[in-house]
């Protein structure tokens, strides 16, 4: 297989961001995201306009990625949550389901326990989102509806 | 992973520059960053040894342009060329696209672009792709230096399949533009063959 592609359309990207936004207020998070473990933002929520969402995205899924080397060496198969203490934020971020992840920048006064515990729920949330979509997908093989495009396009696209 | 945003109308793509230690992956990448307009890009993040070596990986992410409606987004990364970051290597290809394989056409580095290609495949067969199936692109880096390679000898020794090769000299931006839009096409194309 050369390519993985994942469509996300406008129920589940409501499904997704109606949770992301729930665990966002009870935090009082600064952002959180749900990326995809190659590091491309895909669902972001919060009011940090500042950040750099999608070099965060690319770092966080650098970041996860490169910790199964240091779990390996200890006997574990892998680490699947981060934290990263600041002064003034912090920053979690867990797998989810080996092909995204959920990243959260909040203030790094916030309770750690609580942050684990609510981003432990909304990772369950967010995998029953993901499954329902990917069995809807495997029922409807009809859904896989990426753009088509002619060559023309494609070559204007790119100059000839 | 190519993932299509129907919401956002975009079509977000993960292209690797591969190849040996200072061979221009980074150069191709800094040449992108400059002659891209600031709405068309992202920053450009290296994380680099204090030599300017590649210690992870560096990152561009560029929007070549619509399609269908469709914003074309593509993140650029590169690795570190070094032997020993394999490690690094393999994390970076998860969830590729395409591959531009630069290669270094200099004599001395001929034996270092066939260990690299041998690395890539085998890295590639571990993130469970194949490089007979995957976006590839060769390009033939530092075609301006007196003790090069001749480009026919570099395909016969260097290509893998039929393979667009793309003769450059990453840093007067000859090739570079040529390369990644090599590679892009073929990563649309196969978009297209999905559905």
């Amino acid at each position: 297989v050369s390519s993985d592609i994942f469509n996300l359309h406008e129920l589940e990207f409501q499904r997704i961001q109606a949770i992301l936004a729930k665990m966002q207020k009870e935090l009082r998070a600064d952002l959180v995201l749900l990326i995809s473990r190659s590091g491309q933002p895909m669902v972001i929520s919060g009011p940090a306009k500042n950040i750099d969402c999608t070099a965060l995205s690319s770092l966080a899924a650098a970041n996860l990625a490169a910790t199964d080397g240091l779990a390996n060496i200890v006997g574990e198969r892998e680490f699947s949550v981060l934290i990263h203490q600041g002064r003034q934020r912090s920053l979690y971020i867990s797998d989810l389901l080996k092909r995204f992840s959920l990243v959260l920048v909040f203030d790094a006064s916030a309770s750690s326990g609580l942050v684990r515990y609510k981003c432990k729920r909304t990772t369950l949330l967010l995998e029953d989102v993901i499954r329902d979509f990917q069995r809807r997908i495997e029922k409807t093989a009809s859904d896989i509806d990426t753009p088509q495009f002619s060559d023309e396009e494609l070559e204007e696209l790119l100059g000839r | 992973l190519t993932f299509i945003n129907y919401v956002a109308r975009e079509i977000n793509c993960k292209i690797v520059y591969y190849g040996p230690g200072l061979g221009g992956k980074t150069t191709n990448l800094q040449y992108i960053y400059q002659i891209t307009s600031a709405e068309n890009k992202g920053k450009l993040i290296s994380l680099a040894t204090e030599t300017e070596r590649t210690l992870f990986f560096d990152f561009l992410p560029i929007d070549l342009g619509q399609i269908r409606g469709f914003q074309t987004r593509f993140h650029l990364y590169t690795v570190p060329g070094q032997v020993f970051y394999d490690s690094s290597r393999k994390l970076i290809l998860k969830g590729v696209d395409g591959v531009v394989f630069v290669a270094d056409s200099q004599e001395e580095r001929m034996d270092a672009n066939l260990e690299s290609v041998s690395n890539l495949t085998q890295n590639l067969k571990e993130q469970g792709f194949d490089i007979i199936k995957i976006p590839y692109v060769l390009q033939l880096n530092k075609r301006d230096l007196p003790n090069i390679v001749p480009a026919e000898e570099l395909k016969q020794q260097l290509l893998v399949k039929q393979e667009p090769v793309i003769e450059a000299v990453a840093t007067q931006g000859v090739g570079v533009l040529t390369s990644l839009k090599a590679v892009a096409r073929q990563v649309l194309i196969e978009l297209r063959k999905s559905a």
